[in-house]
Parts: C-alpha cells; structure tokens; sequence
C-alpha cells in the first residue's frame, strides 16, 4: 500500500458500493445509487457520503489513495442490452459464419421449446467479410492473404458506419502474420476504429471460441474505452498520483488501457474478486481449501479455492457468447431473496429462476408483490426481523407473506403455511447444493473438505442449512459479508494472463526445451509489462497451467503447476500430476496413454500491499448482546420455538452463540441451526461450527 | 396433489439429484471420450432406471435415442434375468435386442444396495468404428447387417467386479482405430460409475425406500402430465404420410404412413412401411420407437426432465415384422437413425399437425452427411469418423418465430455440436475449406426455415474416402401451415466433389476416393418454412437478402418481393404487390 488509504468502488446493477480501508485496518462500506448513463456521476455521489460521514474531502482521499475500480456494469450491460458497438468481421473466406453457427447447438433445457429465441448476433452477417488466406494446421501457408479482400472488407465498413473490428483467421495462433498484416491495412484505411486482433487477444486453439472472443471483445471495447478514459480524467482531476486500476473476470486488476484493448476482461468480474477475499478471511485459520456463496436479490454465485487458488474456467458461454479468456469460475443460479416459488406442469414445488427483484419485490415488502419468494418464506419462519431489514429501513409484513404462501403453494400441495415455508427454504438450498457442485464435484472437489464462506446481504440466512445439506463442517462469515466482492476487489492483485498453443506431445528433450521456451517467452513479456507498471521483480508471481489431454481426446484438463524449467525428466512430473487430475475428475486415468499438451499459460501476478486487520475489542459474554426472543421455525413438520436473538453490533471478539439463534447485524442476518456454534474473532468474522466437531477438535 | 405419500418438498429434492447425477454422467462422457463423434458431437446419451426397468430419467441429450434405449434396457434386464450380480458391467448394441444401429453402443451397470439391485445406470454412444467391411460402419453396398459391423448381443465384460479382459479385447480386435475406441468405452464405463456413485449416496441420504416412493411419484407426474395434453386434443383418427426419397437403392420412393388415434387421455401410434428392403434404410423396433416418440415431443413441447411416465399412455405398433420400420435380422439398418427415421418422424408430426393445429411446427432439415476415413502419416495410424458438422441442417420454422440456423438434423434437434474446425484438422489430416450457412437454403414461410449448411473438405495429404448416408437431396424439408417453396433446388442437399475444376453433383449414398487438391463440398438442407411466404414481411425479406441468407431471384420466386437495385436494397412495392395478389 503505497498510499493512506486504499479506495475501492464496484459499480453495481443498482448500487454503486465504496470500500474505504486505511492502513491501521479500518475498513468502512459506503453506499451510492448507480448511474448507468454516467459512471462518474455515482462515483462523484459516493465521494460526496464518504465526506459527510467522515469530514474527508474527495481530494483528500485520492490524491493519498490506490484506486480500485470495478466497471463491470459498463460492458455486461451493452452485453446484456445488445447496445455495444457496431462492429464488422473479418474472417477467412468459407469461415464467416462460425459465430452464427455455434458448432451447430440449441441450448439444453429447451430442445422442444418452439419459442426460444436463437442468440442474437453481435456482428450481424452482411458486416462478416471473407478474405482469401488460409494458413493449415501444421503451421504452413495454404493460401497466402489477398490483401484487395482486406481493403474492400474496410471500404464495406467504411460505408455501414462501422466503429470496431474483429480480425479473426484459422490458424492464425501458429501463424498470427495473415492477421497482423490485415490488421496494418485495417489500421490505415480505418484510422479511428478500434481493433481486436484474434491470435493477440487469445491466443489458443479453437477457432469458434478465439473468434466469437474477439468479436466480444470488439463489441464492447469502445464502450469500455470511454469509461476508462472519463474515469482516469475524472480521477486525474481529483490530483490521483497514481493510475487507477480495473478489476478484471480474472480475478486480478489492470491498468485503464489494458481494459480498453482487452475489454472482455472486464465482463464478468463482479463476483471474481470472492475468492481473494474469502483466502484474506481465511488466512488468520490458515484456511486455504474454501466455498464462497453470495446471495442476493435474485442470484446466487458460487466461487472456490482449492489450495489458495480459484477455480478459472476456459472455453465458456456467458450471456450465450463463447468466451475463451481464463476467468475466476462463477457459478450462476436463479435464487435469491426474491427468487419465486410456483408449482409446475408436473406439479413439483419450484423456486425461481424466476425472481420478484426489488420491484415489486416480495410479497413482504408491500409494493404489490403477490408471489412468494424465499425472502416471504424467511419471514415466516421466524428468522427476519419483522420489524425490518437493514436496521428497521424495510418494514416487513408477515401477513402479506403468509397470504402469498398459502395461495400459490401451501393450499394447492395441501400442506400448513409453516410446512410450506420450510419446503421452500429446503427446496432453494438444495438447488444451491446442486449448484456447488458444478464448482466442486465436477471439479474433482468434495464439498465436504471445503469452509463454507458467506458473502452477500441475503445469504447468512441459509449459511447452517447449505453447510449441513453438504456436509460442510466450518462457515465462515464476515461483518463486511455484504460488501464482501467489493472488499476482496482492494485486497486483489495486478493480473495478467500470457497464452500460446502447443500441440506437443509430451515425450523427448525437444518437447520439453519446446514448452520451457514457450514459457520463459510468455513470462519474460509479462515480467516486462508489470516492471513498466511500477512492480519489482520480488512482487512477481507465476503460475502456469496446461490443457493436457490423453492422445486422441479432444477436451482438455487444465493442471495448474509452479514455474520450474521445463526438462525431459520434469515432463514425468507433469504426466503424473495430468494422470492424478484425470482420475479425480473422471474416476479413471490411463498411466500407459501417450500425454499431449495443447495449449499453455502464465498468469504473471504483481503483489500489492494488503490494508490492515480490523481488530475488535473482547466480549463481555454473548448473554450482555441477546435483544429477543422469536418463534422460528427448523424442522420440516413446520414446528416453531423460542428462539433468542442477538444484536451483532453489541458482541465482541471470542463471544460464543449456539444454535438455535439468529445474529442481526446491519446488512444482514445470520441464522444459526441448532447443532451449530458462532464464535466471534477479533479480526471481525464469524466462525460457524457444527458441535460434533467442536468437540472433536 | 400426488398418490403416493410422500413429502412434496423431499420429491423436489430427489428430482434435482437425479438431474445432477444425469448431468454429471453426460459430463464425464463428453470431456473423456475419444472419438470426436462423443466429445465434439454429443452423440451419445445418458439415463437412469429403476430395477423395474423403468426409465426414471433421461438426459436431454439426443432424441434419436430417446426411445430405444427404453425397449434396450428391457431386453437386456431379460436376456440377464436372474444372474445379474454386483459388479457386473454389460456391453450390447445389436438392434435385435432393442439396440438403434450398430455403431451405437450401450454400457449398462446394475446398482446394488444392500444386496439388492435397485438401479442401472445406462449410457450409449456413437463411435467412429464397430468393425466391418466399410471404415465408420454406413455401408451402403450391404445387403446384410452382417456386412455393417459387429453384432454385440447383450454381454458381459465385467463379472462380479472382475473384467473380462479377454471379451473385450476379442471385440476391440474387431474395430479399426482401436485406441479410440478402448478409449470410449473408459468414457462409458465412467460415467456409469459416477451415476452409481451419486445414487448410491442418493439412497444412503434419504433411505432406499423414500428414494423408490419419489420415483414412483416422478413417473406418475410425468404421465398425469401426458395425459393432459393427449387429453386436450379432439377424440379421433389422425394420419400423416411421408415420403422416404430412394437415396440410391433404385426400388423408387416409399410412403411411411403414421396412424395417431386418440381416445380421452390415450394415444396410439401405428405406422405403415412397406416390406423391408436389401439396402441399409431398414429400422428395427427399437429405433422406430426414437422416430415414434420425436413426433410426439414435436406436438408435445415438453420441458425436461423425461421419464418413462411420459409414454405410459402412448402404444405403438410398427407395422408386420419384416417391414421398413419393423425389420427383422438380417436386414441391413446402419443409415436407420436418420433414415428412415427423420421420414417417420415426420408422418407422425403431419398426424398430430392435423390433431392439433394450434402447435404445429415446421419439419427441420434431415440429415445428408459423410463418414471419413484414411492413413494419418503424421501419427502413422489409420483414422476414421463421423463428420457431425457435415450433417448440420437448419431446423423448422414454427408459429412464432423463424426456424434456427445450423442446428440440426432433425433427428437430433438441436443437441448435436459441430466440433470447432481446428480441432477437427488438428484429429485428422484435412483441411476444411468452409463450414458456412447457404443462402435460399432455408423453407420459404411466413416464418422462414432455418439455413443448412455446407461443409467442403480436402484431405492434406493422402487419400480420403468418403462415405455418404442420409436423405434430404430431392425432397425438402416439409413446410407447415401453408408454406411452400418456389426455389425447391437450394433448400435439398447434395455432395459436390471437384476434381481438376470439373464438379460433380451426387444425390445418393456413394463411397468416394478424395485426393490430395480435390474438394468434397457437402450441402445440408434447411429446415421447413411456417405459413404463406407471401405474408412475410417485406423488411424482413430485405434483411435476409441483405444478410445473403435469401437471393434477390429467391426474394422474387419465394417471397413476391421484387428488389430492384442489390447495392441499396431498394423495393419495388407496386411489383412486389402484383406478385403477392397474384
């Protein structure tokens, strides 16, 4: 940490969030209103808070602070609106169509669905030119690049009023020089567009995913590059003396015009910094193994680290694009506090994907909502305040809620109200559970030897009933848990991801002096690029991974490993280490199977310095902190008893709270089942255990 | 709401563990497999049974084996009735047995629970050899089904836990490109074992009968729910006929006749084919059921999960033994999963059009492809595969929207994928000169049809032979609710091979010699249009011409839209009005 303070700022759907840490380590959050139309604006808003709360003038705090942003809205927003830029195509002739062809797929889920809609087209077909060039899959020139193609493909764009184009040829990752030169054309025929080159911006095998990548990232960088530049001006303005940086989907930050040329790093970031903040949590229980769920209005995203390191997935559809680009793996379900239950044509209990949002919101909430959400089925349970969220702001009404229960499912299943209510509670966590195993099981992983970790206002309310449906034994919650992405978000480092394809096989000395030069190239580029941002070489961190498969398979497990040089002897360690990950995600390896290597990476990590610790005083007993008594509900048969209540704020470090209780804080409300134990740390987070294994400890 | 007693919120939980074990079952099969028919094609599918067997769930993977692999299981639970042990594993894909062709290849795992079978987990996949005269199995010269492969009767390859090494080496030993293939069967047998996993802990979790009593309420809703819609459409007798083009056999076009007659909440389905015939178009029961069923789900529109319920009130009879879609050993059968599958799928889906009109869609696209195969000199080893991205049709439009591009063929409805390019030429020595959509390809409409697509290849560096199967190449895709099509010649397939600058156009089932600087251009239908083209929107037919999906000569024939200038796109609307009201 360089400076006094460290600020960062997540412009969010609806709120902008501010985290304000120093570096005694007091952290503060700090609300805005998002405005979508001017970013700057809900930034300017945000500042003017902070200074009414704590008498710090914007110029005070950014011309001593690290700035750290996530725009994340900006571009998922033209994603998801279909409102980023006009954009034209440039492929190798008889390979136009590939983004529109999607390998040929309908989505699963609606095979016989006469009404769902194909993808919409970023790039629509008449502004997909071919070229002639074509370069095989041993690396040669097939076809060499008809320049006149590439001018009259600019001159068609000229004339449709295009602003962004998509260089994208196959094979262009063993021969980028086709690209690069239709790329020296495009630049001077077409001085003020904005350019995204295929075999730059991803450089891996698979001509669908690098192509449909680069045409992502084409659509949105114009959008993503008038941010960055009103941001760092407005910044610039308020006497920042340092750059400001960009959160990315890989779960580090980057510099303003890294964002700009490789926008479609920024689409997805919002929950990607978790993970770091879930390790910072866990580090002072050297917890290194850790499940992450946040939940809110109307998802629910999953994030994990196996061994201090996140989940990245590769290859992916996002918002129905495919996406190459390594991004922190986010598991995306429809269930939130608004989340609806509804029975279906079979006549099972549902719960979403459909969601209430905040308007009308739940039935609870008395703005006309009529459904009943997972927040209306909290509330009969016993376990909201009925007095109101966030501090008595949001009255609730629990008759309006009990109303919406009993007509829409507890009368039609013919069960109680009570009985209903718990029904949904088990049915929306366990569609959480089913969820978590997309990054866990599916993964190799048993949920089992994860911490679960809480983030998000609505998600302390399942924390001991997910943690008991996975057999997880630890839980750990913050009191930043609401704003716990935007905390994780100042906590992250500067990331940059370095790619090339191999398409070796892993045997012999030459194999292995191919992928160490491979890799000393890539890190000796990311090196380079870090130093030029102000990193010293003892900052730097490397990690590689690898897309290795069996000769003969065609998808690919990624095995992550530390650098080391690569030699013939080493090559063993990588088989093994491949043969191990086959079997854990697949239950079998083959041993004797000739190993290849398709694609390489380095992710090359600057450290920066992390804010201090929050440090609560002792508690005087939890009895000192206990405000109510409430009947909640824990058992399926719809039983309620006295359950008592605590007011966060009034306990203090190494108090203990067993289950059954629920903890109000500010933000959010954390439920205890019975069986479980809360033990407050000075450092400020909650350690939720299950008592068996209290006692075994 | 249900019969049985059980709690309605334990049943939603045991539906979504069921749907995640399928999940994570497709899931092992797709990442592990070999062959690019598997991992890059999805040709494969997943399900769950009870002891019974009953189908208890199944995948949303490929509709072509959506029926079959229910009269399968059965014959297989019988042929072992009595000596099924745990740790046994059964290997099988003869048609005889309830098996759909061949090359298709089903890997069953009984699992046990405290002694006693509960479940089986089943998986079945393509894969790119079952041995034979003709590399990929389509012979189209076989007049025997002795000529198209290995027969597998239901077999075991695992007793009691112990593999039987040697079974299964006989019938690797059988199959060319033997590494791939010992590969897929790693891909089946895990993914057996991931579901036994899951259903194991599934049982020890809730207790192995509150488990049975959900699945038993599972199925129930799943024919309450088919009861319903075959209860909404009118009593009566309902017939379609399609026709099944002679894709090269020479004993001319056959009718397929399907029968729906539905009394209150039942349905039965009867079809009408005539005798089987010495050529490779033959279906035996089990797939039949497949083609059966798809018509059905086409009136239906059924969101997933499957089960087993949906066809409690369904019958079928595929006609006499010894017919096309009843056909009997010996009859050659390998093309039977498109053709004559695709054809009865549309006589049925015409018998329900008439039924009930309200939720007719457009037929999609049949499948016209090629099989390839040759001598890779970079590895020294001999390759062989289906090419899925060169049986990429367009899908029918229906009443509310126009039919998706490249998605089908119709028999597989979308759950196919392609396999991206590069890593097809990175498996095999070719090179793909296009894989692009075709313009005037799709079904004139109100709605139009989806585009087919063409997919050109070249081998780089030896000789390729190319086998071709399917139908689609006289006879479009059938239009619904009154579409029909001017320009009939852009929306069938073919196969175009170039040698020395002079093309060849060939609408039958042929095997082909490519060389090195020869081309194999393979055209794929569209998918059928919905309603009057004339109907359709002048700007929308100007946005297909300008998309270069429609021709200027195909928005004038199809459509009676005169454009006049091709640069500004500009309508002669006193023309085009002349041409509509025609």
């Amino acid at each position: 940490m360089h400076n006094q303070y460290r600020l960062g700022i997540d412009a969010g759907g609806t709120f902008t969030d501010f985290i304000l840490a120093d570096r005694k380590g007091d952290v503060r959050i700090f609300k805005a209103l998002s405005t979508p139309n001017d970013p700057t604006q809900a930034i300017r808003n945000g500042l003017a808070v902070i200074e009414e709360e704590t008498g710090l003038s914007p110029t005070e705090i950014i011309s001593n602070a690290d700035l750290c942003i996530n725009g994340t809205t900006v571009g998922l927003n033209a994603l998801i609106t279909h409102n980023g830029a006009k954009t034209g195509l440039i492929a190798t002739r008889g390979h136009e169509d590939s983004i529109e062809i999607r390998l040929g797929h309908k989505e699963d889920g609606y095979r016989y669905d006469p009404d769902y809609p194909p993808a919409t087209m970023l790039v629509p077909r008449y502004l997909r030119r071919g070229v002639s060039e074509r370069v095989l899959s041993n690396g040669t020139v097939h076809t060499p690049l008809n320049e006149d193609d590439v001018r009259d493909a600019c001159s068609h764009f000229l004339r449709e009023g295009v602003s962004s184009v998509a260089i994208s040829f196959v094979w262009s990752v063993l021969r980028p020089e086709h690209e690069l030169r239709a790329a020296e054309i495009v630049r001077e025929m077409m001085p003020d567009v904005r350019l995204t080159v295929g075999s730059q911006l991803y450089p891996q095998v698979r001509e669908y995913t690098r192509t449909s990548t680069a045409v992502v990232n084409a659509y949105l960088a114009p959008i993503l590059q008038r941010y960055v530049e009103k941001v760092d001006a407005y910044f610039r303005e308020l006497g920042a003396r340092h750059p400001v940086r960009y959160f990315q989907s890989n779960g580090g930050l980057a510099l303003g015009r890294v964002v700009s040329d490789q926008s479609v790093y920024a689409i997805n970031s919002g929950p990607a910094s978790a993970p770091q903040a879930a390790l910072w949590l866990g580090e002072p229980w050297g917890m290194r193994d850790i499940i992450t769920v946040d939940m809110g209005g109307t998802s629910f995203d999953i994030t994990l680290t196996r061994d201090g390191r996140a989940n990245v997935s590769k290859d992916i559809d996002f918002l129905r694009y495919r996406i190459g680009i390594p991004m922190i793996q986010v598991e995306t379900l429809g269930a939130g506090g608004g989340s609806i239950g509804w029975i279906d044509s079979m006549g099972l209990m549902q719960m979403g994907p459909q969601s209430a949002g905040s308007e009308p919101g739940p039935a609870c909430y008395g703005r006309g909502g009529e459904k009943p959400t997972t927040t209306d089925a909290n509330l009969v349970l016993g376990y909201l305040n009925p007095e109101g969220l966030v501090g008595g702001r949001l009255p609730l009404d629990a008759a309006k809620a009990r109303e919406a229960i009993r007509t829409h499912l507890a009368d039609p299943l013919g069960i109680s109200v009570e009985k209903a209510a718990y029904g949904m509670f088990t049915i929306v966590n366990n569609n959480m559970v089913n969820a978590i195993r997309r990054v866990s099981v599916e993964r190799g992983y048993d949920p089992r030897d994860f911490v679960l970790n809480c983030a998000g206002g609505a998600t302390a309310a399942h924390i001991t009933a997910l943690a008991r449906e996975m057999g997880t034994r630890q839980i750990l919650i913050s009191k930043l848990a609401s704003g716990l992405c935007a905390f994780g978000q100042i906590l992250s480092d500067v990331k940059y991801n370095y790619m090339a394809p191999v398409a070796a096989r892993l045997e012999g000395a030459d194999s292995a002096a191919r992928l160490d030069a491979l890799f000393d190239g890539l890190e000796s580029r990311g090196r380079s690029d870090l130093r030029d941002d102000g990193f010293t070489d003892d900052q730097i961190s490397i990690r590689r991974s690898l897309d290795m498969r069996y000769v003969g398979q065609v998808h690919e497990c990624t095995v992550g490993i530390d650098a080391f040089e690569v030699t013939e002897e080493a090559l063993e360690r990588l088989k093994a280490a491949f043969h191990a990950r086959h079997e854990e995600l697949y239950t079998y390896s083959e041993p004797h199977s000739a190993v290849e290597v398709v694609n390489v990476e380095s992710a090359i990590t600057g450290a920066v310095d992390k804010p201090g610790r929050m440090t609560l005083p002792p508690g005087r007993g939890a009895a000192t902190a206990r405000i109510d008594t409430r009947q909640m509900i824990f058992s399926p048969d719809g039983r309620a008893q006295a359950t008592p209540v605590y007011d966060g704020a009034l306990l203090g470090a190494g108090d203990n709270i067993s289950g059954p209780a629920v903890i109000q804080e500010v933000t959010t409300t954390i439920v205890i089942e019975p069986g479980w134990t809360a033990r407050l740390d000075p450092n400020g987070a909650y350690l939720i255990t299950t008592d068996d294994s209290a006692s075994a400890a | 709401m249900t019969k049985h007693k059980v709690d309605p919120i334990t049943l939603s939980v045991v539906r979504g563990v069921l749907e995640t074990t399928q999940r994570e079952m497709t899931l092992t099969l797709e990442q592990t497999a070999r062959s690019s028919v598997f991992n890059l094609a999805h040709d494969y599918s997943t399900a769950l049974f009870n002891h019974t067997p009953e189908m208890i769930l199944q995948g949303q993977d490929i509709p072509i084996h959506l029926g079959s692999l229910i009269p399968a299981m059965k014959s297989v639970a019988r042929y072992f009735e009595g000596e099924i042990h745990d740790g046994d594993l059964i290997l099988h894909n003869d048609p005889s047995y309830g098996g759909s062709h061949l090359i298709d290849t089903c890997m069953y795992m009984p699992v046990f629970h405290e002694g006693e079978l509960v479940f089986w987990t089943v998986c079945k996949g393509h894969l790119t050899d079952i041995g034979g005269p003709v590399p990929a199995g389509y012979n189209p010269n076989a007049t025997e089904i002795y000529a198209e492969g290995l027969r597998i009767p239901p077999l075991k390859i695992w007793d009691r836990g112990k593999p039987r090494h040697d079974v299964l080496n006989m019938i690797l030993m059988n199959m060319r490109a033997r590494r791939d293939q010992e590969g897929d069967f790693n891909a089946l047998i895990g993914a057996c074992q991931v579901g036994a996993r899951n259903l194991t802990n599934l049982m020890k979790k809730y207790g192995k009968q509150t488990v049975l009593d959900c699945i038993d309420a599972l199925l129930d809703m799943a024919e309450a729910h088919m009861r319903k819609l075959i209860a909404e459409v009118p009593d009566g007798t309902y017939s379609g006929t399609a026709v099944l083009e002679d894709a090269g056999h020479g004993f001319g076009d056959f009718d397929i006749t399907a029968t729906v007659t539905i009394t209150g909440d039942n349905c039965h389905i009867e079809v009408s084919s005539p005798p089987q015939i010495p050529y490779f178009i033959n279906s035996y029961e089990g797939n039949s059921h497949s083609g059966v069923y798809l018509g059905l789900m086409m009136f239906a529109q059924l969101p997933p999960p499957y089960n087993e319920g949906l066809y409690r009130c369904v019958t079928t009879d595929m006609g006499p033994m010894g017919t096309l879609c009843n056909a009997r050993s010996p009859a050659p059968h390998m093309n039977c999963t498109t053709t004559p599958m695709e054809t009865l799928t549309d006589a049925v889906r015409l018998a329900f059009e008439q039924a009930a009109p309200q939720k007719v869609s457009a037929s999609w696209g049949h499948a016209n492809g090629c099989n390839i195969a040759g001598w890779d000199k970079r590895h020294d080893e001999e390759y062989v595969t289906m090419v899925l991205a060169s049986i990429i049709s367009g899908a029918g439009a229906t009443s509310s929207q126009d039919g998706w591009h490249a998605v089908g063929p119709e028999c597989c409805f979308g759950a196919l994928t392609s396999g991206d390019i590069e890593m097809l030429e990175h498996s095999y020595p070719i090179i793909i000169h296009r894989y692009s959509l075709m313009e005037d390809s799709g079904g004139a409409g109100k709605f139009r049809g989806g585009s087919g697509t063409c997919w050109e290849v070249e081998p780089m560096d030896g000789p390729m032979t190319l086998v071709t199967f399917g139908d689609g190449r006289r006879i479009p895709a059938m239009g619904a609710a009154g579409a029909r099509s001017a320009m009939v010649r852009p929306k069938v397939g073919r196969l175009e091979v170039t040698r020395d600058g002079e093309t060849q156009v060939i609408t039958e089932n042929v095997i082909e010699t490519i060389q090195p600087g020869q081309r194999a251009a393979n055209h794929n239908p569209g998918g059928g249009g919905y309603g009057n083209p004339f109907e359709r929107a002048v700007e929308k037919v100007v946005e297909d011409v300008r998309n270069g999906l429609v021709s200027l000569e195909g928005a004038r024939l199809d459509y009676g839209v005169v454009i006049t200038d091709r640069e500004t796109l500009t309508v002669d609307h006193d023309a085009t009005a002349r041409l509509r009201d025609a």
